[in-house]
């Protein structure tokens, strides 16, 4: 057993872990955030993208040890990113996702969401070229991409027009 | 309008159905606050299992003994276990009497079949303990490709059988051999597609909870088909409905890919019963890739019979399903093909010699199209194959032989009801939209730049709503038959409305789309509404038919939500008329207003709390001879429903179709594709929530290019599979998928109560076909032929370099 700290969504968490706990278990079991989904534990879905110390990863990759002292965004803490901007309990990438249909089951939204806010910081005027490289490593079996993509340009939008 | 229903009665209000409403219902989506079975919130041990390294074998001896004393270990339950406990699974379309369990006891048929599992406090330790488990397997020689498997002296999956086939029929439908004998032209071609899968991104999941005190079982997993879940469990465990309850809370897509993960569930209840906890188990992909089920590869010989002008008089079809190892299951894709079998077309004379065959493959359950997207590939690959014989253009030959709009309804020599739809208008739409003069030019400029560019299409039908009844090969009459499901709405006390029907959804935003068809039919708005997506099969309005496959929500689900609402809504108008002292035949819903008022007089109005306030509280108001309550179940079938017949039966029950153009480039040099254009206009009849129907024509499209590009389940001669992760088995991603442009035609459906006709699968159906069109056009300076699936580089580079065949 091994002792981590580990801040989530600006929230500490310390716990004794086993040195092969998965970080995407640490995160759903530990700190108990589902929102952090297992789609295939091998790195290729995207299911259990997290950004962590501001770049986005696959917590399926990297064992909880590992991050010890980091410093972790999940789904959950979307609630808190860009407060101003922040309308009735949605960030506006959550809200354009609603708003263009960017989800079906949903199950891999919060990978999505956490890469389109990844990828507005560093590019706020994505072009689809750019925006389709950019989830490359995020797959959706339900949508076609082509609504999520149209999520992330509306998304893109709103975050300017906020400005 | 011809619908079921008269629009302007049944809606107090036009504001909701029709439009793109956003899914508000489903912001826990995108907030990450969705509760599927792995998020819920319970003390559990954890499961993991067992799964033979051998494709076929015999399971000689299993010791467990190491495995239980490991410490953390709760339990061990093996094949031998699970199979003197159980009944054999029941077969859905075979009628031979075979014997297969949930796991494993002594025959192995497919690699990662399970043969053992063990519960312990956590996954980690469960799965060391897997480890310790030692097996002593028999290997035996293994068989995969149909035609091996069929030859006399071939390693047997049942040797009960006497050989792996397990469903041999001949259905004939019209003159077939008339039209064979007025033929000009008789085309023959052997296809062939490979086995893949739509891989819902989350994979399989359950959790079983044994309650000692009256032996019941509560499950949570995530069902697609819980209404006939249930029925299985009990069967094969012998444990009345009555203690089974199944509670099915979010689900991360189905596809169909989750239709039968029910034998998982007997396992897991067998071993709740040893330990004193809820138990858990979550697939893992490598577990979902080896067994959690598969569309079955196929081969398809198929004669086609034309006269010289293109007019096509008949086909014949040799149909051959891998089903793999799954008795459940096997037979039902060749079966369900008739739903597509002469296509868009008025081919009046068909033949299908259907075989379902057994291999050491992983199971087979029914994926998104199921058969489909092979019948209409195999059909539109053929019209492409005598247009160029007959010099015609692919959109020539096939304007020759649509039905026309004038023949709605049409029947199909097999029985198939087409109900609505305008077949050449489609087309015209869609060439239109992709400007297929201008393509043809620019494809000819690029030629003669040495560019490769191909044009290529279909046109399909895209049925929907099984009648389940298409089990008929089955002895007697089919337990299943047509297509039912139920719903219950409620007011409550305080005038807000809630909804429930007997089914799951696994992506589509019934709740949204339910919201919006209760609103304008009782004047309210969606924020009055909660409808619930969970399903408990001891509370929900469930039948035999429950779940969320073969587009039945727009047909048989809504239809059980509009006949709820509508008890609903007379109770309502009977209690407000008599409390208001009107008659009933001047009491109004309110638009928008969430009341019922007096014709002429607004003032005259009661809210639906005041009247709900009656209905269960101040009952002694009510009238004498009404009960109290405001909330109604209700059941629906859509009566379209043939009875088993093999001469004349519709499979289904609604019929969409869409024309895809496709523009694709190849290059010569490496063989990769890169698709240009994309066009798909569709007709599903009226849309409830066009942005949801669009979503669902854009992700099945998407489905069938990666099942034409990329996913192939690829095994050895002896059964080892090589694709176990998304390494190996590709799935597509947003970089390089083309834009697709979607039209939209409106032939409401004279069937189904609002005109809806089926959207989920269409582009899983006709996709294959356009693209592998579009590339053989493309490849025309090479002469090749496309045959079969999927165009990987190395197949379209071999067929330039030497075999000009794929
Ligand atoms: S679960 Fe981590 S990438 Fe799929
Ligand atoms: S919405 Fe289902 S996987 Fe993306």
């Amino acid at each position: 057993m091994q002792l981590v700290n580990i801040t989530i969504n600006g929230k500490a968490f310390e716990h004794e872990v086993e040195p092969r706990l998965l970080l995407v278990h640490y995160i759903r079991e530990k700190a108990q955030l589902t929102g952090t989904h297992v789609g295939c534990d091998t790195g290729n879905c995207g299911a259990c993208t997290v950004v962590y110390n501001g770049k986005l990863i696959k917590s399926c990759l990297m064992l909880a040890v590992q991050a010890d002292g980091s410093e972790i965004l999940t789904i959950e803490g979307m609630s808190q990113q860009d407060p101003e901007k922040q309308k009735n309990g949605l960030h506006p990438i959550q809200d354009a996702f609603l708003e263009k249909f960017g989800f079906q089951c949903g199950y891999c939204t919060p990978g999505m969401v956490l890469n389109t806010h990844t990828l507005l910081k560093s590019n706020p005027n994505p072009s689809e070229h750019e925006i389709r490289e950019a989830l490359e490593g995020n797959l959706c079996m339900c949508t076609g991409y082509q609504q999520i993509i149209e999520s992330i340009q509306y998304a893109a939008e709103k975050m300017k027009a906020g400005k | 309008m011809t619908t079921l229903l008269d629009y302007d009665k049944l809606f107090v209000t036009r504001d909701y159905v029709g439009k793109p409403l956003r899914r508000n219902e489903d912001e826990k989506f995108v907030k990450g606050e969705a509760v599927y079975v792995d998020d819920i919130d319970m003390d559990c041990a954890h499961v993991a299992i067992l799964r033979s390294i051998f494709p076929h074998a015999r399971l000689k001896k299993i010791d467990t003994s190491k495995a239980e004393k490991l410490k953390g270990v709760l339990a061990v339950i093996t094949g031998p276990e699970v199979v003197a406990q159980t009944k054999s699974v029941p077969p859905r379309a075979i009628a031979k009497p075979l014997k297969q369990y949930v796991m494993a006891g002594d025959k192995i048929r497919y690699l990662g079949e399970p043969i053992a599992a063990v519960v312990a406090e956590d996954r980690y330790i469960a799965e060391d303990a897997l480890e310790l488990i030692e097996v002593e397997y028999e290997p035996l020689q293994g068989v995969t490709r149909i035609e091996e498997a069929l030859k006399p002296g071939a390693p047997l999956l049942f040797e009960e059988n006497g050989s792996n086939d397990l469903l041999h029929d001949t259905m004939t439908h019209g003159d077939i051999d008339k039209a064979f004998k007025d033929a000009d032209l008789v085309l023959k071609e052997k296809f062939s597609v490979h086995r893949y899968s739509s891989t819902p991104l989350e994979n399989w999941a359950m959790i079983a909870r044994h309650d000692k005190g009256n032996g019941s079982f509560t499950m949570w997993a995530n069902d697609q088909q819980p209404g006939r879940s249930v029925a299985n469990i009990s069967a094969v465990m012998g444990v009345p409905m009555n203690k089974l309850r199944l509670i099915v809370p979010e689900s991360g897509g189905g596809f169909g890919i989750k239709l039968a993960i029910w034998p998982y569930m007997v396992i897991l209840c067998l071993l709740a019963k040893k330990v004193d906890k809820p138990i858990k188990w979550v697939q893992t992909r490598r577990e979902h890739l080896l067994g959690g089920t598969h569309a079955p590869d196929c081969t398809v010989d198929m004669e086609m019979a034309l006269k010289k002008d293109g007019t096509v008089l008949g086909i014949s079809v040799i149909d051959k399903e891998n089903d793999g190892s799954f008795i459940h299951t096997a037979g039902i894709y060749s079966l369900i093909k008739f739903a597509t079998l002469v296509g868009c077309y008025q081919i009046r004379a068909s033949r299908m010699e259907l075989v379902s065959v057994a291999a050491n493959k992983g199971p087979t359950v029914q994926n998104r199209g199921v058969g489909k997207p092979t019948a209409i590939f195999t059909l539109e690959r053929m019209m492409d194959i005598a247009a160029k014989k007959l010099g015609l253009d692919p959109v020539e030959i096939r304007r020759k032989n649509f039905v026309q709009p004038e023949q709605m309804p049409y029947t199909t020599p097999s029985g198939e009801v087409y109900e609505s739809g305008n077949y050449p208008a489609t087309l015209d739409k869609a060439l239109k939209m992709a400007d297929y003069e201008g393509l043809r030019k620019m494809q000819a400029e690029a030629r003669k730049q040495g560019r490769h560019i191909g044009i290529g299409m279909s046109t399909g039908v895209e049925p929907g709503t099984s009648n389940l009844g298409y089990y008929y090969t089955s002895s007697g009459i089919p337990e299943y038959m047509g297509s039912g499901e139920g719903a219950m709405v409620a007011v409550d006390y305080d005038g807000n409305i809630s909804a429930m029907i007997g089914s799951v959804d696994t992506g589509q935003g019934h709740a949204t789309t339910i919201a919006q068809v209760i609103s304008d039919m009782l004047g309210t708005t969606p924020a009055h509404i909660s409808v619930d997506n969970t399903l408990d099969s001891f509370v929900s309005p469930s039948i035999g038919h429950s779940g969320s496959y073969s587009n039945k929500f727009n047909d048989v689900d809504l239809g059980a939500v509009i006949r709820a609402t509508e008890k609903v809504r007379d109770k309502m108008l009977l209690i407000a008329a008599h409390i208001l002292k009107a008659p009933l035949s001047e009491m109004r819903f309110v638009p928008g207003g969430t009341a019922i008022a007096v014709k002429g007089d607004d003032k005259r109005q009661m809210s639906f709390k005041d009247i709900a306030g009656y209905a269960y509280k101040r009952i002694t108001m009510l009238p004498d001879d009404m009960e109290p309550g405001l909330k109604e179940i209700a059941f629906y079938r859509n009566k379209a429903a043939k009875m088993p017949n093999k001469d004349n039966f519709n499979v289904q029950l609604t019929h969409s179709n869409s024309a895809h153009i496709v523009v694709a480039e190849v290059d010569a040099e490496s063989g990769f594709v890169k698709i240009l254009k994309y066009v798909i206009v569709h007709d599903c009849g009226n849309q409830i929530n066009p942005g949801i129907v669009d979503g669902m024509a854009i992700g099945s499209t998407v489905h069938g290019l990666g099942a034409t590009f990329l996913e192939e389940f690829v095994y050895d001669d002896n059964g080892q599979l090589l694709a176990t992760t998304f390494m190996d088995y590709l799935k597509p991603v947003a970089a390089g998928l083309p834009h697709i442009e979607l039209g939209h035609m409106h032939s409401p459906c004279p069937t189904t109560m609002l005109g809806t006709k089926s959207a989920g699968e269409g582009g899983a159906i006709g996709s294959l076909a356009a693209v592998a069109g579009a590339v053989e056009d493309a490849l025309t300076p090479f002469g090749v032929k496309i045959t079969s699936l999927p165009l990987t580089p190395e197949k379209i580079m071999n067929a330039i370099l030497r075999t000009k065949v794929i």
